[in-house]
């Protein structure tokens, strides 16, 4: 082998793994990921007259979730609800959910999420605890959120996807209207998110 | 228990407690002038309560003012029986104390950029204004004897109701301006008995809380400016039998003329908002 096509194959086999361990490294940190609203969900239902059960969603909301794979404690969620997105199928009962009778979205446009801690369970579940602020009252919640899966859109932007499920008391959060029997006082929540990484 | 036994138990709970704190005024009669409002701020924060659940101090919930306004909203109902004799201290005191009082709720909607720093800054001064003509014009109707004024102000709160329930959509300003005028309504009762009179401070603190509750339903609920405005004419009704052309004319006639002004118009703008309730679909029952 020539002397000079030998150094050049060194040099390149150095510059290729130099490359590969800047890659390794990048993956080790954590990796933020922006929700995609088209491809996520932030569905609730509630107890009807102690018959039925009433679904709605949010159709406009925003965040971003950090995920970090090596320590999943550095892991995040932020989540940002535009309270005047409630659609439940029907305009007269979604401008009631806005009135001050529930959201009252006026004065408290926004309903938020943020993480202040989050535990590995197993392999594809993490403990999530943090604040969730509703009519301006801020009170802690804890969900487990399970990975459901990681690949790559149709733009060839890498997705992950997550689901969480869980339970919270709209009184706590200072929406009474119809406790007595109207509407149940607990609401399940059910959030199923698609993020595209940054 | 339901919906309906519920209300009704909590407007009889208030009515009970402002009916009581009437009478004892109207029986100790230099008391009245203290209990008449009394009376309207007991009963409202009872009947507040039993619906909307304990409010807090000083509230996130901008809507929960109305609470505190039947509380701190008194001395104006007390300046108002006195008002007469000390003018100077009605126009000045109440003027400042309706600026206080509808300042705090509506700066949360500048807060959230709902409305803009000079919307709602001409919002304010309007509804403390406003207001304040309103109990003014009207507090001299708490001297009248008869089931004419009490009468009345029951009815302009159903009247409020139906287009808080049907025009803001808000079942629970709906329900807490209905269960108000249930409150005036005992003074439908009392009024049978001679010489009863609900003092100016009751009218003029019962009308605060109605305005306080409109406001709140065009702040921050579905209420129109045009309906607010409507309601707002309407609550002077009841003042028209104080006209010198009706004080002339005979109890039947001076009670029948505002009356049917209420229920005619009050009863069309209800109408007309049930009936654009009902073109939506109006399939959704609350």
């Amino acid at each position: 082998m020539p002397k000079l096509f030998r150094t050049r194959l060194m040099a390149q086999m150095a510059i290729l793994a130099t490359l590969v361990g800047s890659l390794q490294s990048v993956q080790a940190q954590p990796v933020t990921y922006r929700i995609d609203p088209v491809h996520s969900f932030i569905i609730f239902r509630v107890k009807h007259l102690n018959t039925g059960f009433a679904y709605g969603r949010f159709n406009t909301f925003s965040g971003t979730i950090v995920v970090d794979e090596k320590n999943p404690a550095n892991s995040s969620i932020e989540l940002e609800i535009d309270a005047n997105s409630v659609d439940t199928g029907n305009g007269q009962r979604d401008d009631h959910l806005r009135s001050p009778d529930f959201f009252n979205a006026r004065q408290f446009p926004k309903i938020t999420f943020k993480s202040t801690r989050v535990r590995k369970i197993n392999d594809t579940t993490v403990e999530v605890q943090g604040n969730l602020t509703m009519r301006g009252v801020t009170r802690p919640i804890t969900a487990r959120v399970t990975f459901t899966g990681k690949g790559r859109n149709q733009r060839g932007q890498e997705i992950i996807g997550f689901e969480t499920t869980f339970t919270i008391r709209r009184s706590q959060f200072n929406v009474n209207y119809g406790l007595n029997g109207g509407l149940a006082d607990e609401v399940r929540v059910t959030f199923a998110v698609e993020g595209i990484r940054q | 228990m339901s919906v309906v036994l519920s209300s009704a138990l909590t407007a009889g709970l208030a009515a009970l407690a402002a009916g009581i704190l009437w009478l004892l005024g109207w029986r100790l009669r230099r008391a009245h002038l203290w209990f008449a409002p009394l009376g309207v701020s007991v009963g409202f924060a009872l009947l507040y309560w039993r619906i909307q659940g304990r409010p807090d101090f000083p509230p996130i919930d901008a809507t929960q003012w109305a609470f505190w306004h039947a509380l701190f909203a008194l001395p104006l109902g007390w300046l108002a029986g006195i008002g007469a004799a000390y003018r100077w201290v009605w126009v000045w005191g109440a003027l400042l104390g309706m600026l206080w009082l509808f300042a705090p709720p509506f700066y949360n909607l500048m807060q959230s950029g709902y409305w803009s720093n000079t919307a709602g800054v001409a919002y304010i001064l309007s509804f403390a204004l406003g207001t304040w003509l309103l109990m003014t014009l009207s507090a001299p109707l708490g001297d009248e004897r008869g089931v004419g004024t009490p009468f009345l102000i029951a009815t302009l709160g159903g009247v409020g109701a139906g287009l808080l329930f049907y025009g803001a959509k808000s079942a629970s300003l709906a329900q807490l301006t209905g269960t108000l005028g249930a409150v005036a309504g005992v003074g439908v009762v009392l009024s049978l008995l001679r010489g009863f009179t609900l003092g100016r401070g009751a009218v003029a603190l019962i009308l605060f809380l109605y305005m306080s509750l409109w406001t709140t339903a065009l702040g921050f609920a579905n209420l129109t400016v045009g309906q607010l405005g409507l309601l707002y004419l309407l609550a002077f009704t009841p003042a028209l039998q104080l006209l010198p052309a009706l004080k002339r004319q005979s109890p039947l006639v001076r009670f029948a003329l505002p009356l049917a002004i209420l229920v005619i118009v009050g009863g069309a703008a209800v109408g007309l908002a049930y009936n654009a309730y009902m073109a939506q679909g109006g399939d959704y029952s609350y």
